[in-house]
């Protein structure tokens, strides 16, 4: 798939802009903060319904049109998939709530019609690389948990609509611990809440271990190659509710690392095993206040042989699994919808070396689409900036870029 | 400086307590008030005024009226075996603008939400469970808003009627989800009753 044109209202830097894109590879060319990775965060807002940079969508809203009282932001890409233009767009509107309060409001739109959140799975896959993405190996399990939520509800919507029910169950259950704890009450009203989070949570464990499956076995293959087959990497799968050995059920015990819950185990008994565990832990979890078992608290590590990468692995080798862990991600998107994502390369080049380079700008010329963003052209080879369609981004406007 | 008379901040400042009115709304109401040539700011006053003095919640069913019981709570036409559960006083109004359904209520003030601070202590739910206990409820239409705040609500009632002896259904799905039964057109919530299902 590719975007044949982006249109931004009040995002970042952009008060306006309506660009037409071609396809292959562009490359966004500028000094810094003029607005380059913030084309690449209005991207990638667009196929997730989230900032990858900001917590707070507030933060978006470009400067001048909040201080003029403007406060919304509109995104639109017209994305062409096997020859079908879909229009998406996602508007972010000030509005007050029932209390009174000032809310960001997103409305997402498919061709004009309003749509849910998870519709948007499948209308435009990207794979995004900033150079902070080494953080992935190295910082907090919430910043993967994130990761594998992103990349798992582009492409499904019923994963996207289980992590949605997933989090408003939890935040309703917390509360509610905390209430119970503080002041008392029927513990009955964790029951529905129960339920809800046990079904969710079961389908969302279940994706992200045959997602981490997946993703391991391709990056495995990349890392060997971009090490000289001298360290095979390997992402492995820490659920906190581990659906291959579901308390309660007895099965077969194996030596090896199973892909998947016991045989024979249906999906229901494994949202009943977690709701018996939800009960196990209940008086634990009100004199706690908060939720303790289930994905919320899941993990991935990414390991070689038995060397905890996030802990003793070298900056490089760092870099290079993330390198890799985003290739898997690429094949892995391509493999599961029979179309190429659009890579989205912020700046990534000059944090590797000239053999990882080439590697990666080999991925460019293998996808539909890919928006690069440089300050320094020399990174390219003289032959890649020929076939890119190179563009200008000077304080939220783009012009040509003049060879 | 010049001074603004006391009685408009006054009325300012009510109006902008109001939800969804910031004070910029409210001095345009209060300026659009003082102008007008006509006895609204006189007929607001009194119909304020009557909301406060005249009308009160129904002792039986909680909706609003200004005769305790509630003229449907003291209906003998209707049917008190056939109870329907909704969250706002508004509910009420649309269901009975369908002209369909001929039993009495139950008003919750609300949906079960902690994030917002709403338990089941917090809504007449205690009250509801007495009113069955009590006898003569056949079945209970459970009519909260299609949102996940009116699902767990449904779904905490359920846990709390199934072993009370009676019939539970649920409103037949076909109302936007998300949306509130107050803005549900006539047609939709009156097959929404009719298609009812057993839970
Ligand atoms: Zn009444």
């Amino acid at each position: 798939m590719h975007i044949r044109s982006l249109s931004l209202e009040n995002f970042r830097n952009y008060v306006r802009l309506e660009q037409e894109l071609p396809d292959r590879a562009v490359l966004l060319c500028g000094s810094n903060a003029q607005g380059k990775t913030s084309l690449l965060e209005a991207v990638y807002y667009l196929a997730t319904s989230g900032s990858p940079l900001s917590a707070n969508d507030r933060q978006l809203i470009n400067w001048t049109a909040k201080k003029e009282g403007m406060a919304h932001i509109r995104l639109r890409a017209e994305v062409v998939q096997r020859e079908q233009v879909r229009e998406i767009s996602i508007v972010l509107l000030l509005e007050p709530d029932t209390q009174g309060r000032q809310r960001l409001k997103r409305r997402v739109l498919i061709d004009q019609a309003p749509r849910k959140r998870r519709d948007l799975a499948g209308e435009l896959n990207v794979v995004l690389f900033l150079p902070q993405d080494v953080e992935l190996v190295t910082g907090s399990p919430a910043g993967r948990r994130r990761y594998l939520d992103d990349t798992l509800s582009q492409i499904d919507a019923r994963y996207s609509a289980a992590q949605g029910t997933y989090t408003n169950a939890l935040r309703q259950r917390n509360a509610l611990l905390r209430h119970l704890a503080e002041q008392g009450g029927d513990p009955g009203q964790l029951e529905p809440l129960d339920g809800q989070l046990a079904r969710s949570g079961v389908a969302i464990s279940l994706a992200r271990r045959r997602l981490i499956n997946a993703l391991s076995q391709h990056a495995h293959r990349t890392h060997g190659e971009l090490s000289g087959g001298k360290e095979w990497l390997q992402m492995v799968y820490q659920p906190n509710f581990d659906l291959t050995r579901p308390p309660g059920i007895v099965c077969q015990t194996s030596f090896q690392e199973s892909p998947g819950p016991p045989q024979g185990i249906s999906d229901q008994d494994l949202v009943a095993a977690f709701r018996q565990q939800l009960r196990e832990r209940r008086r634990e979890e009100v004199e706690r206040g908060m939720t303790l078992s289930g994905p919320h608290r899941d993990e991935m590590r990414f390991m070689i042989e038995k060397m905890d990468l996030g802990v003793y692995g070298s900056r490089g080798q760092q870099r290079t699994a993330v390198l890799a862990l985003k290739i898997a991600q690429l094949a892995w998107m391509k493999q599961e919808t029979g179309t190429s994502p659009v890579l989205l390369l912020d700046e990534v080049l000059a944090e590797l070396d000239q053999h990882r380079r080439e590697f990666l700008l080999a991925q460019v010329d293998q996808v539909e689409q890919a928006l690069l963003t440089a300050t320094d052209l020399e990174m390219f080879s003289p032959s890649f900036r020929q076939r890119a369609t190179l563009l200008w981004v000077e304080k939220g406007l783009i012009q040509p870029y003049e060879r | 400086m010049s001074s603004v008379p006391a009685s408009v901040t006054r009325l300012i400042e009510a109006l902008s307590e109001l939800p969804g009115i910031g004070p910029k709304t409210a001095s345009r109401l209060t300026y659009f008030l003082l102008r007008g040539q006509s006895d609204l700011p006189l007929r607001l006053a009194e119909s304020l005024r009557d909301l406060k003095e005249r009308t009160r919640f129904c002792s039986v069913c909680h909706t609003i009226t200004e005769q305790d019981p509630c003229p449907i709570c003291s209906d003998p036409h209707r049917d008190h075996a056939l109870l329907c559960v909704v969250e706002e006083p508004l509910d009420v109004l649309a269901i009975e603008r369908t002209e369909q359904y001929l039993g009495v209520y139950h008003v919750l003030h609300g949906a079960l939400s902690p994030m917002e601070g709403i338990f089941a202590e917090n809504l007449r739910i205690p009250d509801l469970l007495r009113r069955v206990r009590e006898g003569g409820v056949q079945e209970v239409i459970l009519a909260t808003n299609p949102t996940s705040e009116g699902d767990y609500t449904a779904a905490y009632l359920l846990s709390k009627l199934g072993p009370l002896n009676v019939r539970v259904t649920r409103l037949g799905r076909g109302l936007p989800m998300g949306g509130d039964l107050e803005y549900a057109d006539q047609v939709t919530l009156a097959s929404a009753l009719e298609r009812r299902q057993e839970l």
